[in-house]
């Protein structure tokens, strides 16, 4: 367990900084997003608009995710009538 | 050196965070304290990712006056990056779904075996 932190502290060395505008994740798709989600998706709020419109099928697995989750709960705590133990 | 420090000490608390989770998830013995080390390595997960987001000087990810004045120029630096927060709101979400999972199994096995460390689990099972 240290030795995996020690190994996670090792590569933090390499990330941009903290607050860094030219961090690399903040250049590749992250500008587009920003720039274009109001006059292509008519939301100012661009977490909507990247949730719902830009990565809609994304948020559609999730909810399927949701449903599978709800679905295993209910066939795990459901009560047998007869049960075998 | 001090600029280094404070330009990364931010993953070091996540990793710290994401330690503790992992040694709750393999040193303890209760499945509960398993599923909560769980959730804990989730969240330092999260907070990394929203973190990479931020920029300094940038605002929240909403346009300001976005009706009315709509042909203005959109300045990428004065808003933080949106993609971390979005993605952080599916994992949330997947967190969440597999907090409940984990707990009805943990209800499951108490219903079983009428404990939930793992050592009695194991010695029962023979």
């Amino acid at each position: 367990m240290i030795v995996t932190g020690a190994v996670l502290i090792y590569g933090t060395v390499d990330m941009p900084g903290w607050g860094d505008p030219d961090s690399p994740a903040s250049r590749h798709v992250s500008p587009q997003y920003i720039t274009e989600a109001m006059e292509k998706t008519a939301t100012p709020n661009m977490v909507t608009a990247v949730l719902a419109d830009y990565r809609g099928y994304d948020t559609l697995g999730e909810t399927t995710v949701i449903f599978s989750a709800g679905m295993v709960c209910i066939l795990l705590l459901r009560r047998k009538r007869n049960r075998h133990d | 050196m001090i600029d280094f420090i404070v330009s990364k000490y931010n993953y070091w608390i996540y990793i710290v965070l994401m330690m503790i989770g992992f040694y709750a998830m393999i040193g303890k013995r209760n499945l509960i304290k398993k599923i909560i080390g769980m959730n804990i390595f989730q969240t330092a997960t999260i907070l990394f990712y929203v973190s990479i987001g931020c920029k300094k000087g940038g605002d929240l990810p909403i346009l300001e006056h976005a009706h009315g004045h709509a042909e203005h120029a959109v300045a990428v630096s004065a808003y933080i990056n949106p993609l971390p927060h979005v993605l952080m709101l599916t994992a949330i979400v997947v967190m969440v779904a597999t907090l409940g999972v984990a707990l009805a199994i943990a209800i499951m096995i108490y219903r079983k075996y009428n404990t939930l460390e793992e050592d009695e689990i194991l010695e029962a099972m023979k």
